[in-house]
C-alpha cells in the first residue's frame, strides 16, 4: 500500500456552536479517485477549506507524504501540489485560456513570452486531449470549458491532489462525460482526486473509493466494488429512507394555461403543452436542455419572442414578473441564495415582497401586523424551524430557507406554480417533506410545473412529463408511459431499440 | 473572418476606431478653421495633450483592478505648487533631482490612496473622494494662499514646455510630448508584457479568482495607485512648466479630464480590460475637441465641461450596448469539437447558444 | 414586554448609531468647554442654517445609497437649478416660472441620471460623474464668469429670515423631509423596495419588484430635491455665480455614510444619518471656534468620510478576532447553522 499523499488524521473544527468535524480522518492515495458524499452540513466544504488553507483545524493534523504540516493559506496549499475547483469557475474572463492557466506561476521569468505561453498552454491542452484555442477569451468559453481550463492550470502547477467540489452541476450529461474521462487521464497520471457530488450516480460512475460524511463525522469509506448506493444512502442519512414519495393521483381539473408554440431566438423553439389544475406537469431534460429558460419565459423575466401562452382563452403577453404575478403564475428559483432570498432580512419581510402591495395601508405603509400574521401562518403550515418571524434568514439552515422561499410564492395565491429544481441541494428528510407539499398543492388544485435533473424525482411526482432537449421539446409522456428509459432516449434525442441508454446517456447494449 | 477574430479582440477595433474618429474630427476642424493645419496648431494641441494623456495612463493602471482614482487632480496640483516653491528658493536644484521630487510627491500621495483602497478595504470612491478633498487642503495651507508666478522660475522651467527635441519643418516635437509618448510605451509594454501589469487585468477582472489563486492581490492594488500618483506627479511637473504660475485651484477638474480620457479610450469601468495606447487615445480625442472648439468663436469655452459629461455618458454607452454584441458575435462558433482517437474528447458548445447568465445553460 | 423594548434598545446602543450618539456628546462637550454661548437654542439654530441646503439633500442621498446607487451630481444640480432661477429673474420673469425652472431643471436632470441608469443600465457612479461635469458645465454656460444678484427682495428675505419662529423657510422644509424621509423609508412599502433592491437587485426582480421605477423614481426625486435645495441656496446667499454649490457631494456623502448607510446598499437608516448630520454640523462649529479655515474644513471632512468606512471596516476585523464574545450572543439567537 502506498504513502497517502495527503492525509488528514482527526480532524475537528468547531464554528461557534456548530462542530462542524468531529473527528474525521480521510486518506487520499496517488491515482486514485476518492469520492466525499454527504447531506448539506455533513462538513464536507468545511474538510475542504482546511485541505485547502482557508481554515485550521481545532484538533487533529496534516500529512503530506507521511510528514505532518500546517498550511497556513491558499498559496500554501498551491504550494504543497493542492488545488481544488468549484462550481464557480475561477478564471479570469478577460484574460485569453493560455493566461488563465500559467497567471498564477511566479517562475515564468521577468518578461510574458507570449509565443511561449500559447505552446506551453497547447501541450498542456494536448496532454489532456483537450482542443481549445488558447488564444481565445476565457468569456466566451463554455461552463464546462472554463472546467477544463482549471484542470489545465492546476496541472501545469504540478497538481498532486486535486479536489473537486460539486464540479458537475450545471454541466449537461456530454460535458460531465469528457470531464469525466479528463479526471480519469489525470488519475493515470498519479495525481489523487477527492471528489464531491451530489448524484449518487455520478459519484458512483467516477469513484475507486467512497466516503460518507454524516453530521460532521466520518461514517464509512469503502472501495466502489464493495459499495451499494442503499448502503450509502443509508450510511449518509442514518436510517433507511425511501427517498421518493409515492404518488398520489391527484383529480385533474380546468384547463389552466395553454402554450403553444413558444420560442426565443437561440435558446428555444417551438415548446407547446397545456396544462390543468391540480396537475403535476414534469420537465424533464438533461442539464442544457433549456427548461429553466422556458420558466423564465412564462414568468416575464426573460420574454419569449414567438408563440402564445393562453390563459383563460386570451393570449397574454408575458413581459415582466408583474405581469405573471398579476395572472397567477410564480416561479421558484432553484437559485435560491442568488436569486430567492434577501438573507440579511426576516422571514416576514421575505414572504411578503412579491405581495407588498397587500399589505399597505391607503397610505402606503406597511401593516406589520398582518405581514407577520401571515407569516407565522406558513411558519406552521411548512414546518420552518425557527423561533419567529422576525428572524433574519441567514440564520436558518438550507432546507428552512427552501421553505420560506416556498411560502413566499404560495402567499401570492398562484395558479400556476413553477418549481426549479426545488430539492436541489436539500438534506433527504426536507425533500420528502416538500415532495409531500406539492402533492397537497395538486390536490388543492394548483397547477405545477415541475422542473427537475434528477429523474426519479421527475418519475415519482408528475402526472405528465415533457421532454426537452436543447432548446426543442422531444415528446410529452403520460404518467403510465413514461419509463426511465423512454424519458432519457427522448432526452437524448435518438430512438434506438437494441440500446439501453443508462443516466448518462452511455449505451450499453 | 475567423483568423481577424482569432488575432484580435473587440476591444482592439474600439482602439482603431478611435483612430478613424480622430481622423474625421481633424478633417471636420480642418474645415472649419483657419489655418488649422500649421505646426502651431499641433505644437500647442500635442502639448495640452501631453499632461492628461500621463494621468490618464495612471489612471488606467487604477481601472484596471477596478478601482477609481478621484484624486489626481489634486496630486498634479500639490505637486505642481510644492516644485515650484521649492524652485522658487532654490533656484539651482537640478532638473532631474525636480522630475524625481515630483514624481515622489506624488508617488507618496498616491501610496495613502492605495493603502486605505488596498489594505484597508475602503471603496476607491469614497478614499479618493476624501483624498481629493484632503489634498487640496493641503495645497490650500502649505501655498498659504500664495501664487507661484513664473518668472520666479529658473530658466529651464520657463522654456520647459517650448523646449524642442527636434522639429520637422514648423512642426516640433516638444520635450512634455515626448514624455508623454515615452509614458504611454512604457506602460503599455508594461501592461503586455510584465507579470504585474497581467496581474492587474486579473484582479480587475475576477477578484475572488484572483484571491484564489494566491496573488499578493492587495500589494498590486497598492502599488497601481502608487503608481498612479507618480505619473500624477510627473503630470505635475509637466503643468508647472506649462503653465508657470500656480494658483491653488491648479489642475482643479482635471481628474474629469482624466477618467473622460480613460473612459472615451476603452477602458472597462469594471476593470480587466483598456490599454495605455487606449488612455492615450481617448486623451488626444478630448485634447483634441477641446483645443479645437476653442478656435470656433460661436462655441463659447464655457462649453467645455458639458461636453466632456456628454462624452463620458456616450462612450460608456456605446460600450455597453456595442460592445455586449461584438463580443456574442466574437463567442459564436469559436469551438470546435475535436475528437483525437477512440475515446474523443473535447468541450462541445452548442453553436446556436449565447450562454445564459441565469441559468448557465440549463 | 417591557424587557423586549429595553434588549431593543441596548442593541441599538451597541450599534453603529450608539457610536454616534457618544461622539455627539463628545463634540457637543468639547465645543461647550470652548464657548459658553455653545449650546443656546440661538447658536444651535444658527449651526442649521449655514449647512441647511446640504442635509436637505444628504435626506435623499441616503435612499439613493441604501438603494445600491449613488448619485454624485447632486452639487451640479443644484447649482444648474439655482442658475436657472437666477437668469430667469435677471431677466424679469415672473416669481412661478423661475422657480418652476429650477425646480424642472432638477427634475430633467433626474429623468436623464434615471434613464441611463434604471433603463438602460449604466453604472450609476459613471452616470452622476458624467452628470456632475456635465451639468455643471451647464452651470458655467448658463452664467459664465459673471455673478448673478439680480434677486426680488421677498426671494432674499425668504432664503435669510425666520419664517415661523426662529426657523427659516429651509429649516422648516428640512424638518418636513426628515419626518417624510423617516416615514417612508422605515414603515413604508416603497422605503422596503428600497432596502430589499439595495441587498439584491436580482432578488427583488425575481420577487416581481419593479426595479425600473423606483430607481427611476430615486433619481428623479433626487434631482428635485437637489434643484429645490440649490434655489434655497442662493436665496440664502443672495447671490448666484457658476461655482455655486461647487464641491458639495463631498459633504453630503459623508453624512449618509457616516450615519452608518453602507455604500454597498442594503444597510442604514434615516435615525443615524440625523445623527451623523448633528456630528457634522458641531463638529463644523467647533473648526470654526478654532480657527480653522473653510479649505481646512473641508480636508477634516475628506478625512471623515475615510474614517466612517474605515473604522466598521477595521471594527469587524476586531470583532472576528474577539470571536468568542460573539459566539455566546450568536448562542441565544441562533436557531440552526449550517457547517
Amino acid at each position: 500500500m502506498k504513502t497517502p499523499i495527503l492525509e488528514t488524521r482527526h480532524i475537528s473544527k468547531r464554528f461557534d456552536m456548530t462542530q462542524a468535524l468531529d473527528d474525521v480522518s480521510l486518506a487520499l492515495y496517488p491515482g486514485e479517485i476518492h469520492a466525499l458524499v454527504g447531506e448539506n452540513g455533513a462538513g464536507k466544504s468545511t474538510l475542504i477549506k482546511i485541505m485547502t488553507g482557508v481554515h485550521r483545524p481545532d484538533q487533529g493534523e496534516i500529512l503530506l507524504d507521511g510528514k505532518p504540516i500546517t498550511i497556513h493559506n491558499s498559496q500554501e496549499a498551491q504550494a504543497y501540489g493542492i488545488a481544488a475547483i468549484y462550481q464557480e469557475p475561477m478564471i479570469f474572463p478577460d484574460l485569453n485560456v493560455a493566461e488563465n492557466i500559467f497567471i498564477s506561476h511566479r517562475s515564468r521569468g521577468p518578461v510574458v513570452r507570449w509565443g511561449k505561453m500559447y505552446r506551453d498552454a497547447e501541450a498542456i491542452l494536448a496532454k489532456l486531449d483537450v482542443r481549445l484555442d488558447a488564444r481565445m477569451p476565457a468569456r466566451s468559453l463554455t461552463l464546462a470549458a472554463q472546467q477544463a481550463v482549471e484542470i489545465a492550470r492546476a496541472i501545469s502547477l504540478d497538481v498532486r491532489v486535486l479536489i473537486m467540489d460539486e464540479p458537475t452541476s450545471s454541466l449537461s450529461a456530454h460535458e460531465v462525460t469528457q470531464l469525466f474521462r479528463l479526471v480519469r487521464s489525470l488519475r493515470n497520471q498519479g495525481v489523487a482526486i477527492l471528489f464531491i457530488g451530489h448524484r449518487l450516480e455520478e459519484v458512483l460512475e467516477i469513484a475507486d473509493r467512497v466516503t460518507v460524511l454524516r453530521d460532521g463525522k466520518w461514517i464509512s469509506s469503502t472501495p466502489r466494488s464493495q459499495v451499494t448506493p442503499e448502503q450509502v444512502i443509508r450510511d449518509m442519512v442514518g436510517r433507511q429512507v425511501e427517498e421518493f414519495f409515492a404518488k398520489s393521483t391527484a383529480q385533474r381539473g380546468e384547463l389552466l394555461m395553454s402554450v403553444r408554440n413558444l420560442g426565443k431566438e437561440n435558446v428555444f423553439q417551438g415548446i407547446s403543452f397545456d396544462i390543468y389544475r391540480g396537475e403535476v406537469l414534469g420537465f424533464a431534460g438533461l442539464i442544457g436542455a433549456r427548461r429553466t429558460d422556458v420558466a423564465l419565459a412564462l414568468f416575464g423575466i426573460e420574454p419569449a419572442d414567438t408563440g402564445e401562452i393562453i390563459l383563460e382563452g386570451k393570449s397574454r403577453q408575458i413581459r415582466s414578473p408583474e405581469q405573471a404575478l398579476q395572472l397567477g403564475i410564480a416561479y421558484v428559483t432553484e437559485d435560491r441564495r442568488n436569486l430567492g432570498l434577501i438573507m440579511p432580512m426576516t422571514i416576514a419581510a421575505n414572504i411578503s415582497l412579491p405581495t407588498l402591495p397587500r399589505y399597505l395601508s391607503r397610505l402606503g405603509l406597511i401593516r406589520q401586523g398582518r405581514e407577520q400574521a401571515d407569516a407565522e401562518e406558513y411558519r406552521h403550515r411548512l414546518d420552518i424551524r425557527a423561533p419567529s418571524v422576525r428572524v433574519e434568514l441567514e440564520k436558518l439552515s438550507g432546507g428552512n430557507q427552501q421553505k420560506v422561499v416556498l411560502s413566499k410564492w404560495l402567499n401570492a395565491n398562484p395558479r400556476l406554480l413553477i418549481l426549479d429544481e426545488p430539492t436541489r441541494g436539500i438534506d433527504v428528510r426536507t425533500k420528502a417533506e416538500v415532495h409531500h407539499m406539492i402533492n397537497d398543492l395538486a390536490a388543492q388544485g394548483l397547477g405545477i410545473l415541475l422542473i427537475s435533473s434528477d429523474l426519479p424525482e421527475v418519475l415519482a411526482m408528475s402526472d405528465r412529463i415533457l421532454v426537452m432537449r436543447e432548446g426543442k421539446q422531444m415528446g410529452l409522456f403520460n404518467r403510465a408511459e413514461a419509463t426511465q428509459e423512454t424519458i432519457m432516449t427522448a432526452a437524448m434525442g435518438h430512438y434506438n431499440s437494441t440500446h439501453t441508454w443508462n443516466d448518462r446517456g452511455e449505451a450499453r447494449p | 473572418m475567423n483568423w481577424i477574430r482569432r488575432r484580435f479582440r473587440p476591444e482592439q477595433i474600439r482602439e482603431w476606431v478611435l483612430i478613424l474618429l480622430l481622423i474625421v474630427l481633424i478633417l471636420s476642424f480642418g474645415m472649419v478653421i483657419q489655418d488649422y493645419y500649421t505646426g502651431r496648431t499641433f505644437n500647442r494641441i500635442s502639448s495640452s495633450i501631453a499632461i492628461i494623456a500621463v494621468m490618464a495612463v495612471g489612471e488606467t493602471l487604477v481601472f484596471l483592478t477596478r478601482n477609481y482614482d478621484l484624486s489626481v487632480g489634486s496630486i498634479t496640483g500639490f505637486t505642481a505648487y510644492f516644485v515650484g516653491m521649492q524652485l522658487t528658493r532654490n533656484a539651482n536644484i537640478p532638473p532631474l533631482a525636480v522630475v524625481l521630487l515630483a514624481i515622489g510627491i506624488g508617488a507618496l500621495m498616491g501610496s495613502v490612496n492605495g493603502l486605505l483602497v488596498a489594505y484597508g478595504r475602503i471603496p476607491a470612491v469614497i478614499v479618493t473622494l476624501g483624498t481629493l478633498a484632503l489634498y487640496r487642503t493641503m495645497l490650500v495651507e502649505y501655498s498659504g494662499a500664495k501664487t507661484i508666478l513664473t518668472s520666479d522660475m529658473p530658466k529651464w522651467m520657463q522654456d520647459l514646455s517650448s523646449t524642442t527635441l527636434f522639429s520637422i519643418g514648423q512642426v516640433d516635437l516638444r520635450l512634455i510630448v515626448a514624455i508623454a509618448l515615452a509614458v504611454v510605451v512604457l506602460f503599455q509594454l508594461v501592461l503586455t508584457y510584465l507579470p504585474y501589469g497581467r496581474r492587474l487585468y486579473a484582479i480587475g477582472s475576477n477578484p475572488d479568482a484572483a484571491r484564489v489563486a494566491g496573488f499578493p492581490a492587495q500589494r498590486i492594488v497598492f502599488l497601481a495607485f502608487v503608481l498612479s500618483g507618480a505619473l500624477s506627479g510627473l503630470a505635475g511637473f509637466m503643468f508647472l512648466g506649462r503653465f508657470g504660475t500656480i494658483t491653488v485651484v491648479a489642475a482643479q477638474g482635471s481628474e474629469m479630464q482624466a477618467i473622460a480620457a480613460v473612459v472615451v479610450g476603452g477602458v472597462s469601468t469594471s476593470g480587466g480590460s483598456g490599454t495605455a495606447i487606449g488612455a492615450f487615445l481617448g486623451a488626444a480625442l478630448i485634447g483634441l475637441l477641446e483645443q479645437s472648439l476653442r478656435r470656433i468663436p460661436a462655441i463659447s469655452e464655457f462649453w467645455r465641461d458639458a461636453l466632456l459629461g456628454m462624452l463620458i455618458l456616450l462612450a460608456v454607452a456605446t460600450d455597453l450596448v456595442i460592445m455586449k454584441r461584438l463580443r456574442e458575435f466574437w463567442a459564436r462558433g469559436e469551438l470546435r469539437v475535436e475528437s483525437s482517437g477512440p475515446e474523443g474528447s473535447g468541450m462541445e458548445q452548442p453553436t446556436q447558444e449565447a450562454p445564459h447568465p441565469a441559468t448557465g445553460g440549463k | 414586554m417591557f424587557q423586549r423594548f429595553l434588549t431593543a434598545l441596548w442593541e441599538r446602543l451597541k450599534s453603529w448609531e450608539g457610536l454616534l450618539l457618544i461622539l455627539l456628546l463628545a463634540i457637543i462637550f468639547v465645543n461647550s468647554r470652548l464657548t459658553p454661548a455653545y449650546l443656546t437654542f440661538e447658536n444651535q439654530v444658527n449651526l442649521f442654517e449655514l449647512y441647511i441646503e446640504k442635509i436637505i439633500v444628504a435626506l435623499i442621498m441616503a435612499f439613493v445609497i441604501i438603494n445600491g446607487e449613488i448619485d454624485l451630481s447632486v452639487a451640479s444640480v443644484m447649482g444648474l437649478a439655482a442658475g436657472t432661477m437666477a437668469i430667469l429673474f435677471e431677466h424679469g420673469a415672473p416669481a412661478p416660472l423661475a422657480l418652476l425652472s429650477g425646480l424642472a431643471a432638477g427634475v430633467i436632470c433626474g429623468l436623464f441620471n434615471g434613464f441611463w441608469i434604471a433603463y438602460v443600465g449604466l453604472p450609476s457612479l459613471v452616470v452622476t460623474l458624467a452628470g456632475l461635469i456635465g451639468y455643471r458645465g451647464l452651470v458655467y454656460v448658463l452664467v459664465r464668469d459673471r455673478s448673478i444678484t439680480a434677486f426680488p427682495d421677498w426671494l432674499n428675505r425668504l432664503g435669510q429670515q425666520p419664517l415661523i419662529g426662529p426657523f427659516t423657510l429651509a429649516m422648516l422644509i428640512f424638518f418636513a423631509l426628515a419626518i417624510i424621509a423617516v416615514i417612508i423609508l422605515q414603515y413604508s412599502g416603497f422605503g422596503r423596495y428600497v432596502y430589499v433592491i439595495g441587498n439584491s437587485k436580482e432578488v427583488a426582480r425575481y420577487s416581481g419588484v419593479q426595479v425600473h421605477r423606483v430607481k427611476m423614481a430615486l433619481f428623479v426625486t433626487s434631482g428635485t430635491i437637489a434643484a429645490l435645495a440649490g434655489m434655497l441656496y442662493a436665496s440664502r446667499l443672495g447671490a448666484m455665480r457658476g461655482s455655486t454649490a461647487e464641491g458639495f457631494e463631498l459633504e453630503i456623502i459623508t453624512m449618509v455614510l457616516l450615519g452608518g448607510v453602507s455604500i454597498f446598499g442594503g444597510k442604514g437608516s434615516i435615525w443615524g444619518v440625523l445623527l451623523s448630520i448633528l456630528i457634522i454640523l458641531n463638529l463644523h462649529n467647533g473648526m470654526g471656534l478654532a480657527g480653522l479655515s473653510g479649505h481646512l474644513r473641508a480636508g477634516v471632512i475628506g478625512i471623515l468620510l475615510i474614517l466612517s468606512v474605515l473604522v466598521p471596516n477595521l471594527a469587524g476585523k476586531v470583532r472576528e478576532s474577539l470571536g468568542r464574545q460573539r459566539r455566546l450572543q450568536r448562542a441565544v439567537e441562533t436557531v440552526e447553522i449550517e457547517a
